[in-house]
């Protein structure tokens, strides 16, 4: 195996045990980008000498005894809303055409302390606003959409472009990539990781998380990533721990909740198949199956536009004034549009999800884990921009990737997404595993155990 | 079109008042999608929030930790 094939567990152990040097490690991602980004676009900037330079430097500390942990030397993408010093945070946007931070976000801090080696700023649809990324090609076909908005870093994760990659979440853009490239994606509880550092699309959906090639890889990130900062005012000093699972796949006394509504409605056939299939794997590993009903589904969808969009606006009202011709028009024209939204409306999707949190933790009080798809249907062609359902209803593509991922975002509960087979064209199809908040330990343990009993994934087939 | 559809000239004048003058070529689209937006959101209207807070001041969980004191 290549070192640019190896998940960051097997890269760790391997560094660990100096059979692989991070030099090689880097160098082999490195050489894996330059191979792949003329078909993936999944990068806007590649770290390349910084990235060589700080992997001779986790070369040299590992040699002399000074290991970080299991991150350290291993090659990473940022999503470019996230601030590293000295690099230029874009937003895949014009509208940051001259930007430069001045100081490391956050995570990139903790992950920079943990070792890990930047190799490039990856693709977001502008501004997070969008779940295409339309700059970036899906890994698995190059017709289809990446997903978004973190696209580039699902894709680069996907294709070996790197080993794992950092991505953002308001309504779904971790775990909607991650879905579409066959990866693993992780939105952790609201507050968990700090997004200090981190450019805002809507301050109470935001969310920072893992995008990796195993479940294992994301516990092994998300143990350097959580822990409380004051400077996120959202940040809460809630307990952070090693959340690497165990080898043990038994489930018995788990509750998995199916849901009996929404997840499964409006969803593509081949999609609840494989998603149901998994689900009875974890029943298989001794989990007990529970029917549970999604509360408050007819007002997931208000809630969350009523909540984004003004926030949306509000955070981009400067430049919007000043230099509205730099953003790209889908963005733009949502941007403009949300400034009319009155205040009362905002404050009613304030108090819905008030209200659907409390429903929420009464149906979490039932059940340890929800298991549901990700998102309906697979990855679209690029340029498709509604789905027809067989009852002929019509939905936009951004209300299609979305609808299954908010509610995860309204009430702010952890949902891990993880792959769980392919389409008959191919394409790959995700599982989301909702847990209560701060349930990340438990949502790893489900998916960990559910990915032992499958063979390895490989890298989506490139070149 | 429902009654309380912003027409184009109605959406440039809310947006003035927001502090936001759009160019004229750019009143019927954002008319339209002002529209949309409000289609999708005003569902919220049906319910019945009594004395709920707004969750402006969100932290997820809090109850449970509360409860724990």
């Amino acid at each position: 195996m290549r070192p640019f094939e190896l998940s960051l567990a097997a890269a760790a152990d391997a560094i660990q045990a100096r059979e692989l040097s991070p030099v090689d490690l880097v160098d082999s991602v490195l050489d894996r980008i330059e191979q792949v980004e003329p078909h993936l676009d999944a990068y806007v900037t590649v770290t390349a000498d910084q990235a060589r330079r700080a992997a001779r430097e986790a070369e040299d500390a590992i040699a002399t005894g000074h290991p970080h942990g299991p991150l350290h030397g291993v090659p990473m993408g940022l999503k470019d809303l996230i601030d590293v010093a000295g690099v230029a945070t874009t937003a895949s946007s014009l509208v940051r055409a001259d930007h430069r931070a001045e100081a490391d976000s956050a995570v990139a801090a903790r992950l920079r302390a943990a070792g890990a080696v930047l190799v490039g700023k990856t693709h977001t649809h502008e501004f997070a606003y969008g779940l295409t990324t339309p700059q970036t090609s899906n890994a698995w076909d190059r017709g289809r959409v990446a997903g978004g908005s973190s696209g580039g870093s699902a894709v680069a994760v996907a294709s070996g472009a790197a080993t794992f990659a950092l991505g953002t979440d308001s309504g779904g853009s971790i775990r909607v990539p991650a879905a579409l490239n066959g990866v693993v994606g992780l939105k952790p509880t609201y507050g968990l990781v700090p997004r200090h550092g981190v450019t805002s699309l809507s301050w109470s959906l935001d969310h920072v998380g893992p995008i990796t090639r195993t479940v294992e890889d994301a516990a092994l990130v998300l143990s350097v990533l959580a822990g409380h900062d004051p400077r996120d005012p959202a940040s809460l000093p809630a307990p952070v721990g090693d959340y690497r699972p165990g080898r043990d796949t038994e489930l018995a006394g788990l509750r998995v909740g199916v849901p009996r509504n929404y997840y499964f409605e409006h969803v593509d056939p081949e999609v609840e198949a494989a998603v149901r299939r998994a689900i009875d794997r974890l029943a298989d590993l001794g989990a007990r199956l529970v029917e549970v009903e999604i509360p408050m589904t007819r007002y997931v969808q208000a809630t969350q536009w009523a909540l984004m969009a003004p926030e949306a606006s509000a955070y981009h009202e400067r430049t919007l004034r000043t230099i509205p011709d730099r953003y790209q028009a889908d963005v733009r024209i949502l941007l403009e549009a949300a400034e009319l939204v009155p205040a009362g409306d905002y404050l009613r999707a304030q108090r819905a999800r008030t209200l659907m949190r409390q429903e929420w933790a009464r149906m979490l009080d039932e059940v340890d884990v929800i298991a549901a798809p990700t998102v309906p249907a697979t990855a679209v062609p690029a340029d498709q921009e509604t789905v027809t359902w067989p009852d002929g209803t019509v939905e936009g593509v951004a209300d299609l990737y979305v609808r299954l991922s908010a509610p995860a975002n309204i009430t702010g509960v952890p949902s891990l997404s993880v792959p769980v087979g392919h389409d008959s064209a191919g394409l790959p199809i995700g599982m989301q595993l909702l847990g209560r908040p701060f349930g990340e330990a438990t949502i790893l343990r489900v998916g960990h155990a559910y990915e032992l009993t499958e063979p390895a994934r490989a890298l989506a087939p490139v070149v | 079109m429902s009654t309380t559809a912003l027409t184009p000239p109605e959406a440039a004048r809310w947006a003035d008042r927001a502090g936001l003058p759009l160019p004229a070529d750019r009143h019927t689209d954002v008319a339209a999608v002002a529209n949309h937006i409000h289609s999708v959101i005003a569902v919220l209207r049906e319910l019945d929030f009594g004395d709920t807070p707004p969750a402006a001041a969100y932290r997820v969980g809090e109850e449970k930790h509360d409860a724990t004191v």
